[in-house]
């Protein structure tokens, strides 16, 4: 049954008051614990045909008479195109169809950061198309771009107003502190850079389009471009059935799904818009730099008595201001809590969401300020964060599940390892252990709905038109239809990936395809079993098994559905977790080596082991790239984006993977729908950077202070370090203090 | 443009792009930075192998590193160059003349070495850059192979002459921009490799795999000398003078990579004394 509620709907750590239609969530959570199929740990379904190359991705399709598109893109940081001719690019061979600056909105002639699309060509091969994009004629007025993100918050040039946050009386804070710390940090801009480019292919058919796209959410591309090209949204059809990678970067529509789609109308033609990898680095969004200027009050027993932080988002020339504040405003008990956050308008690509965005670059910051207060205070880092554990959030508002307590205690032989580790240091090489702590969203929410079928050979359909990114969420729908109906599990199939071929189905970001998803496909399943059952009960024979009940039906079937119920009112459904880093350090190069990383999340329910562990790992790769070596570099002068290929942007190898250990608390969060699982896409991301760096401090004394941690950042650090144990030995003071 | 195969030196135009490996020529052609009208495949007339002390200039850098008659430097330098994917391609004398990685003449920008005014990673960002020869241009010499070569003293052969490793590299200059002694359309056929005593090859990069050196160090002990050169520090690979690491000019951006420099020549003297 349907009802209106007014709620709060949170993505990627954004919350916003909307009016929901949602369904009951009638069913009753199973107990906890690994069940027959549920919980326990399954192969992709589709693993076979990825492998085998079978698995068709939007980068492989070719469609009849397909045309390919190039795009110009502003090489400069801002500037304004005086005179611009297309000609030239129309009259070579192949090509079809070009257009410039105002005929779509998404060509402009103000160009406002590097990578902004200006025009686009489309011909028979991409050579062609790219060959006639250089041909465009363009006459460009360079103008001074602004690329300090501080002066532009000096100037104003700010996205929205400064975002100002708190509780408590932070100055009273500062005043009751026996210790306050200060410290600025600073985050690089990362990029995402997924194995398959962001692109589309797109092709007019009848009255309608049909968008094959590399996405993270099909429903949103339906509506965008909907909207976008003027068309009933049921005359959009959306398709992604595999997925090379997002990880944020593909929640919108973007210009190349409207450059194609504006270049296949006019050629009445397929038409392919696929950015290449040095696009990539420029033009399809990235984790903006941050600054964080950041204050600690504590009591000498670590007691947490204010924490205030000014955060600096270098966002780009658009895009939005992430919660870098937020793990400061939730993470911890401190009574007094002062932010203020800055979207700093800089003339540099625009920021995307990003894997926990925010969250990553404020845990780096604030987990090794806390890390700084323990070693100053001689407390030991663990007890420091249990000392100053929230039992509620900063409003007073229930967890619906929190079992970070539990975390810590996990993460105690871990950290008992440290002794070992530091006596394996030498002269040269340093070693130590690290901790940090992560809270991050990832509850999902309503509406989501899926489809069952069953036919009479006892074999089910889940079909939803939901987008697997990679993540395997796909084969964790097959799970859960498994475990409600009692059949094996390569007795279901998965039908996703296209608008025209089943019911809605949420965004895949902010961790929410599992939460989402997962319960509406639960319920599905169990309408269809009770369908089954109603048919036994008919036949007098209620305890008949699922196959010979449906053997009836012939060409019969049984058709299931499901929705997503509502998220618990008045609790907030977050995911916790801690990370412990092991790390050597060459002191006199500067070298890193992370050893070991030890990840324990919170994640409610865990529904495929194999799939959780996957993405722990994916998640601590990409932090450990994040942290030691990937840094998108610009000029200083005139902000030209330097490093557009993979071997200038420094994605870490397989040689810089550290061994991983993962643990999942797997407790059902057992107020959150009828499944009690949260998404575990970002989490292992967020405490990473912090855990790393902390372990750098144990090893060797530094404060590491930005990232990624170069080796001219960690020789910085040692020699600051170095000055402060002499000026120590000066005056005198005690060692190790 | 046209792909011929060579059948002798004679069919190399002095404006003929040259291809072998292909893993420098093809990403070049690629990003529009170089262009011809032919690419020529030289793999037919380039000896490959080794032999002896000769080492065929298409010899294969997976081929060096794992054969016990070339000395240590020369295959810890070939094994800790790119990844193996591409040194099963990349070719000995390919590494050899290679072009810098600075970004700005990777992007196609006319910089002093591309014979514009400018050094754009002097004022700009230049971490990765020289910190010796680089009033004029700030690229640094990115071959591993190049600095555990000059260390060795090898001889190279071409179709013309005989020349030292060292008479093969030039720091560019305001009237010269070109970082090789090559003429136009000469070719190299082969490597001397000189015999050492002792040899260790040291290099720091951004991660542990696949990166160009920030700095690569390879020292050489033979009965008469010991030889200390390094990878990306200068336009050209650099040879160790007496005063050591004193005469480095670092840029405001990059003075780390003299104490990283300083810590491997350090290490390297101690592993031929060890």
């Amino acid at each position: 049954m349907a009802r209106l509620i007014r709620t709060e709907k949170e993505v990627e750590g954004r919350y916003e008051e909307v009016w929901l239609v949602v369904e009951e969530d009638a069913l009753e959570q199973w107990p906890a614990g690994a069940r027959a199929i549920v919980g326990q740990p399954a192969v992709r379904i589709d693993g076979l045909q990825r492998a085998r190359g079978e698995a068709i991705y939007t980068a492989d399709l070719r469609l009849n008479g397909m045309l390919h598109a190039a795009v110009l893109r502003s090489p400069h940081a801002r500037a304004r195109i005086r005179h611009i001719d297309l000609a030239p690019a129309l009259a070579l061979p192949g090509v079809h169809a070009a257009a410039g600056p105002g005929e779509i909105e998404q060509l402009v002639d103000e160009c406002d950061y590097q990578g902004v699309a200006v025009a686009a060509v489309c011909a028979d091969t991409l050579a062609q198309a790219r060959t006639a994009v250089a041909a465009i004629g363009v006459e460009w007025e360079v103008l001074e771009p602004l690329l300090d993100p501080d002066e532009a918050v000096r100037r104003g040039e700010l996205l929205d107003e400064p975002r100002v946050r708190g509780r408590g009386d932070y100055e009273q804070g500062l005043a009751e502190a026996d210790v306050v710390l200060t410290g600025e940090f600073r985050t690089a801009v990362v990029m995402h850079n997924s194995m398959e480019t962001h692109q589309a292919v797109v092709q007019w058919v009848g009255d309608g389009v049909e968008v094959h796209i590399s996405t993270q959410y099909i429903w949103g591309i339906r509506d965008e471009v909907a909207a976008g090209l003027g068309l009933p949204p049921d005359k959009v059809r959306v398709v992604c059935n595999y997925m090379g990678g997002g990880f944020g970067s593909k929640n919108g529509a973007d210009d190349y799904t409207f450059i194609a789609a504006e270049l296949a109308k006019r050629t009445g033609r397929p038409v392919k818009c696929a950015l290449t990898r040095r696009e990539e680095n420029l033009a399809a969004g990235n984790r903006n730099a941050t600054i964080q200027r950041l204050t600690v009050g504590a009591k000498s027993d670590g007691t947490l008595t204010a924490l205030g932080g000014d955060f600096v988002n270098a966002v780009g020339w658009s895009g939005w201001s992430s919660s870098t504040e937020g793990p400061m405003q939730m993470l911890y008990a401190c009574p007094n809590v002062k932010t203020t956050t800055y979207g700093a308008k800089i003339n540099q690509p625009p920021m995307k969401a990003f894997r926990a965005p925010g969250f990553v670059e404020g845990t780096f910051g604030l987990e090794s300020l806390l890390d700084e207060l323990a070693s100053k205070l001689g407390v030991d880092p663990l007890e420091l964060r249990r000392l100053n554990y929230a039992e509620t959030t900063a409003d007073d508002r229930p967890f619906s599940g929190k079992q970070l307590l539990e975390c810590y205690r996990r993460a105690e032989p871990h950290w008992e390892r440290r002794h070992a580790v530091r006596a394996r240091s030498t002269d040269t090489v340093k070693r130590g252990v690290g901790m940090a702590s992560q809270i991050w969203y990832g509850g999902g929410g309503p509406p989501s709905y899926a489809w069952v079928r069953v036919s009479s050979d006892g074999h089910a359909t889940v079909i939803t038109a939901m987008q697997d990114i990679g993540t395997g969420t796909g084969t964790a729908m097959a799970q859960i239809a498994a475990e409600e109906l009692g059949i094996p599990l390569d007795h279901v199939t998965v039908s996703l990936g296209d608008s025209a071929r089943g019911p809605y189905a949420a965004i895949s970001a902010g961790s929410s395809t599992t939460p989402s998803m997962g319960p509406a496909v639960r319920a599905a399943a169990a309408d269809a079993k009770a369908q089954i059952l109603e048919i036994a009960e008919q036949r007098g024979t209620p305890d008949a098994p699922l196959a010979e009940v449906v053997a009836l039906l012939e060409s019969g079937q049984i058709l299931g559905k499901g929705a997503r119920g509502p998220n618990p009112a008045g609790m907030q459904v977050l995911t916790f977790g801690v990370q412990v880093a092991e790390v050597a350090v060459d002191v006199e190069t500067g070298e890193v080596w992370v050893d070991r990383i030890a990840a324990i999340h919170d994640v409610g329910r865990v529904i495929n082991p194999l799939g959780a562990s996957s993405q722990i790992e994916g998640g601590i790769i990409q932090g450990v790239g994040h942290t030691l070596s990937e840094e998108r570099l610009h000029d200083p002068r005139t902000g030209e984006i330097l490093t557009t290929s993979l071997d200038a942007y420094r994605l870490p190898t397989i040689a810089d993977v550290p061994e991983i250990v993962s643990e999942l608390i797997d407790q059902p969060d057992t107020h959150l729908t009828n499944l009690g699982s949260k998404g575990l896409g970002e989490p292992p991301i967020v405490p990473t950077a912090a855990a790393i760096a902390n372990a750098i401090r144990d090893a060797t004394g530094a404060d590491v202070r930005r990232l990624p941690i170069t080796r001219a950042e960690m020789l910085r650090a040692l020699r600051e370090a170095e000055l402060r144990q002499r000026e120590r030995e000066k005056v005198g003071a005690p060692a190790g203090v | 443009m046209e792909l011929r195969r060579a059948s002798s030196a004679a069919d190399i135009a002095t404006d003929s792009l040259l291809l072998a490996g292909g893993t420098e020529v093809v990403p070049l052609l690629r990003a529009g930075l170089i262009d011809g009208d032919s690419l020529v495949d030289i793999r037919g007339i380039v000896p490959q192998g080794i032999a002896g002390d000769r080492i065929g200039a298409g010899a294969k850098l997976a081929e060096l590193e794992c054969d016990p008659q070339i000395p240590e430097v020369l295959r810890e330098a070939c094994r800790l160059a790119a990844s193996p994917q591409l040194r099963n391609m990349g070719s000995l004398a390919g590494n050899l003349l290679q072009s810098t990685r600075c970004w700005y003449w990777r992007l196609g920008q006319n910089c002093r070495l591309r014979g514009g005014d400018d050094c754009f990673a002097r004022e700009g960002e230049h971490r990765e850059h020289a910190i010796f020869a680089n009033d004029f241009c700030a690229s640094a010499h990115p071959s591993d192979v190049a600095a555990a070569l000059l260390a060795l003293g090898a001889r190279l052969h071409t179709d013309r002459r005989q020349l030292s490793l060292a008479e093969l590299y030039r720091v560019p200059t305001d009237d010269d921009r070109r970082t090789t002694t090559l003429e136009p359309g000469e070719l190299l056929l082969e490597v001397e490799v000189p015999p050492a005593v002792r040899s260790v090859y040291l290099k720091a990069m951004d991660r542990k795999r696949w990166a160009f050196p920030l700095v690569g160090v390879a020292a050489v002990r033979t009965p008469a000398a010991t030889r200390i050169a390094l990878a990306g520090v200068a336009p050209v690979p650099w040879l160790l003078a007496e005063d050591g690491l004193d005469g480095a000019t670092p840029l405001p951006g990059n003075a780390y990579k003299t104490e990283i420099a300083a810590a491997l020549v350090r290490r390297a003297r101690a592993a031929l004394d060890a």
